[in-house]
């Protein structure tokens, strides 16, 4: 029987169904862990649309009141829009109640240190074991803190970060046609504006009731997205724009319907951004090749790390990078905004390009550097992974190995990855080349040295 | 009992000292249990008391009701029986009230209350208790969740509640000092005052979560404190003093004296009788004596039962409401059929003034009419185990009394009695003892002394 990983309990946080698995004595014990490690001061607190969120919320705010803290609810609202009001207001850290693209029956807590950031490594490690310990602080009568209710601010502080990032007027002058599709998620609370109010967008959109569940499957994927592929043919939009429930993550639909890869949504963000900052790119290690080209016409390094946009932020922040994300997870993480997965600003710089250029979207991806990328996944038994691997290596002796995360083996114009995944019992395979058939050919070969 | 942290799990419900013995865990795991326990569909109510604490014991009730698939209803910072009158209005499931009552600033506690208002049944309350215990509570899934919301109408229902039974504008005449002790009384007091022109001066009445003017203890030597020195400057006609969440009430007389707390049921029972003569009253045996003489003057019985208002709710759901005239604790906590036999402060601070109306008297005045009563109380240090073979030699000293030993052991004769018992909440006995005239000094210091012999 497959393990289904209904409740995972691990350094990125409490992830799981809700019901019996995640229940709102965890919330509550791991939020009073959470107060006890940050100390005592302001803690954000928030969440995406879920129809657990209130219930998970309440657990999380009598947990960080009983360690001291005194808590600042700012109710619906987009991640990085909480992680920039974290920073913002100077808060001792934040909890986004958000399972991100997980469907509507899971839910999650996720923690931001003070710099409205993801812990690092070793942080995540000491409030886990401090998780473990349940000796948390315990305040008194006298101690007890105040729940203070913000839910405008926040917005603002964002949009505001975003637009000095780009070229309002130029945007603004062209009132683009954009369809959305917010799938009534904490996006549904802020995008409309945002594209109609600040950038001058004339919006059709479809999900943005926040009272709503999920119309479709959560995750923003090319064969999620047939309702927004639809409204852009419909109503003629230059651009569709898809966010996922917790609205980090963007997908793009071109002015002919057509859902761009995740990779080229990630590259048209690093070719804007490189254009106005400076600094580096790190990508993941199953980010395309394209990548390298752009930075390499700008002249800058990229570094690769393991899958998880922790990993990513993690490196950003070591090497002060300029850009960064994760191509297959449609993640474009920008420092000057907040160095977290944000839609707003990859759909900001997407405009904006269109803008400068006065290209449609379907010619500013033909202009990337073009590579065909394919991925597949399989079941597989753990014990056996070290020797799957090992075959694959062995297999191609003249490829560039890196073992980072699983295995990539690395040519001059093709790679493949695999991988075991973090969150379900997969092996993840994704192979880029040139060319189709170039591609196909890694692809089949590698699939054959993994079955044998 | 070493390291006592003043956590108590009980059939009351759960109490405690929060950040010392009561955690945030308790409360949600007590909650959840008790959303488990209540049938699903119909809404849960819940209020709290103006402890800062009560925010996050709040939160953690709310989180667990919902978890539980229970409609929450809040009611914000209430008073306790504002939150049991709100029940039976709002046709709701039960309730919590979040309220440490009269204990000092740092406790708090959940009270549980049934559909009508009420407080649970031992029957109940132990079946709430083996779901807590057995921590298998029913979390429903994503789509099954309740919703919270506010319902800020719950104290303006509650006074045209009290304004159906009392006449209130009745009560314009009379100037009444009233210690609301930074609690929920004074909510509903200003309240009453803007709507129907009261003359009620009001102290301490800034509603607060941490520190509080005094101990919210609702005794005559509380009140001679606090009200005695304004009683005459403001010429009062009464006084009263309410604890945190007003289920409380103790009173002061015009000449600034406090009133033991041991005379509001007698005082009730009397007003109660002579509307409905004939009626039980039901109290403790520790309680005065003074009762079956009223009760004996409006041909009514006294029945008593063990301490704790466990025993007395069981011994009212024994009887139809409409043979009970009264039902109370020598605390002053007293419980009227108009009311659903809830302790509420206010509504016997009303009875009280009502009754000062209809007799033309002034509070001294009227309590001078009642006989003298002396009561004599005492508390002896004793190890759990000693305590029957103290009550055996109780008993073998004085054979010639009637003996009731439902709670302990209480042994009366017609101008006096004494009780001892076990305390529900401390490792101690308590002895009380009680004459019609002076106090029984002699009987008091013999029991005393041999209490002390086995400690």
């Amino acid at each position: 029987m497959p393990r289904e990983h209904l409740l995972k309990i691990g350094v990125s946080g409490v992830r799981g169904v809700v019901g019996e698995f995640l229940t709102p004595a965890l919330a509550l014990h791991f939020a009073q862990a959470f107060g006890t490690y940050v100390g005592r001061g302001r803690v954000v607190a928030g969440r995406d649309t879920r129809t657990s969120g209130p219930m998970l919320q309440h657990a999380v705010q009598c947990g960080l009141l009983a360690a001291g803290c005194d808590v600042v609810d700012v109710g619906i609202l987009p991640t990085p829009t909480i992680q920039i009001y974290v920073e913002h207001i100077r808060a001792r850290g934040g909890i986004g109640l958000t399972a991100s693209h997980n469907p509507p029956e899971y839910n999650a807590l996720k923690l931001f240190n003070k710099e409205g950031q993801f812990f690092n490594h070793y942080e995540r490690n000491e409030l886990i074991d401090l998780y473990h310990q349940s000796d948390f602080a315990q305040a008194t009568n006298a101690e007890i803190g105040q729940v203070t209710r913000d839910e405008g601010t926040a917005k603002g502080v964002h949009i505001d970060r975003v637009l000095a990032k780009v070229d309002v007027e130029r945007i603004r002058r062209r009132r683009f046609r954009v369809a959305l599709d917010a799938v009534n998620g904490a996006g549904s609370v802020m995008t409309p504006g945002f594209l109609v109010d600040s950038l001058g967008c004339r919006m059709d959109a479809i999900s943005i009731d926040p009272t709503k569940v999920f119309p479709r499957i959560a995750e923003p994927r090319p064969d999620t997205l047939g309702d927004l592929a639809a409204l852009v043919r419909k109503t003629g939009a230059e651009v569709g724009f898809a966010q996922d429930p917790d609205a980090d993550r963007l997908a793009i639909v071109d002015e002919q319907g057509r859902v761009l890869d995740n990779d080229d949504v990630l590259a048209l963000a690093v070719l804007r951004a490189l254009a106005v900052v400076p600094g580096d790119v790190v990508v993941n290690l199953t980010t395309s090749a394209a990548i390298d080209d752009i930075a390499l016409g700008f002249g800058r390094r990229v570094y690769r790390t393991p899958v998880g946009e922790a990993n990513v932020v993690e490196t950003m922040q070591a090497v002060k990078a300029a850009i960064g994300g994760e191509g297959s997870a449609g993640g474009v993480i920008f420092p000057a905004v907040q160095l977290c997965r944000d839609s707003f600003t990859a759909m900001a710089f997407l405009l904006d390009l269109m803008a400068e250029t006065g290209k449609t979207v379907s010619q500013l991806v033909t202009a990337l550097p073009q590579y065909v990328r394919k991925s597949g996944k399989v079941a597989f038994e753990h014990g056996r992974l070290g020797g799957l691997m090992q075959a694959l290596e062995e297999g191609f002796p003249e490829a560039e190995a890196d073992r980072t995360d699983g295995l990539k083996l690395i040519w001059a114009d093709r790679w493949l990855h695999v991988r075991a995944s973090n969150t379900e019992p997969l092996l993840r395979l994704a192979v880029e080349a040139k060319t189709e058939g170039a591609a196909e050919k890694l692809y089949q070969t590698a699939w054959g040295l993994l079955a044998a | 009992m070493r390291g006592d942290s003043g956590l108590r799990i009980s059939h009351v419900g759960l109490r405690g000292i929060v950040g010392r013995g009561l955690t945030a865990g308790h409360i949600l795991d007590f909650a959840a249990a008790f959303g488990t326990f209540l049938e699903p569909g119909r809404p849960v109510v819940v209020g709290r008391d103006p402890r800062a604490s009560g925010r996050m014991v709040w939160e953690g009730v709310v989180s667990a009701l919902m978890a539980c698939g229970h409609e929450v209803i809040d009611l914000g910072v209430v008073s306790t029986p504002v939150v049991q009158h709100a029940l039976q209005k709002l046709d709701a499931a039960g309730g919590i009230a979040i309220s440490a009552s009269h204990n000092a600033a740092e406790w708090n506690a959940l009270r549980f209350l049934g559909p009508r208002g009420t407080y649970l049944s031992t029957a109940e309350a132990g079946e709430l208790l083996d779901i807590y215990h057995l921590r298998k509570f029913r979390f429903l899934e994503w789509d099954e969740l309740g919703e919270l919301r506010f319902d800020g109408g719950a104290l303006d229902r509650y006074i045209d509640d009290l304004a159906a039974v009392f006449d209130l504008p009745g009560l314009r005449g009379f100037r009444v000092v009233v210690d609301c002790c930074n609690g929920t009384s004074a909510l509903i007091l200003r309240r009453m005052i803007d709507r129907y022109g009261l003359d009620f001066v009001l102290i301490n009445e800034r509603v607060e979560g941490v520190q509080f003017a005094h101990e919210p203890t609702t005794s005559a030597r509380m009140v001679e404190l606090q009200l005695g020195p304004l009683m005459k400057p403001l010429s009062a006609h009464a006084g009263f003093l309410f604890d945190v969440d007003s289920d409380r009430v103790a009173m002061a007389d015009e000449q600034g004296r406090g009133v033991s707390e041991e005379m509001m049921l007698p005082l009730l029972a009397d007003h109660q009788l002579s509307r409905g003569p004939g009626k039980i009253v039901i109290t403790n045996l520790s309680s005065s004596a003074l009762l079956e003489e009223v009760a004996g003057k409006h041909g009514g019985r006294v029945l008593r039962v063990p301490v704790g208002r466990q025993a007395a709710m069981d011994a009212l759901s024994a009887h139809r409401p409409e043979q009970i005239a009264v039902a109370g604790e020598g605390t002053g906590a007293v419980m009227m059929p108009q009311f659903r036999f809830i302790y509420d402060g206010i509504a016997s601070m009303l009875a009280v003034l009502t009754m000062l109306r209809e007799r033309g008297r002034p509070l001294g005045a009227l309590l001078s009419e009642y006989p003298q009563y002396s009561i004599l109380k005492g508390e002896v240090r004793l190890e759990s185990p000693r305590v029957p073979e103290l009550l055996v030699d109780l008993l073998e000293s004085y054979p010639d009394g009637k003996i009731d030993r439902s709670d302990g052991l209480r042994v009366s004769w017609p101008d006096r009695w004494f009780h001892v018992r076990v305390s529900h909440t401390e490792p101690i006995i308590r002895v009380i003892c009680e004459q019609r005239g002076a106090p029984p000094q002699e009987l008091f210091d013999s029991l005393m002394d041999k209490a002390r012999s086995y400690s």
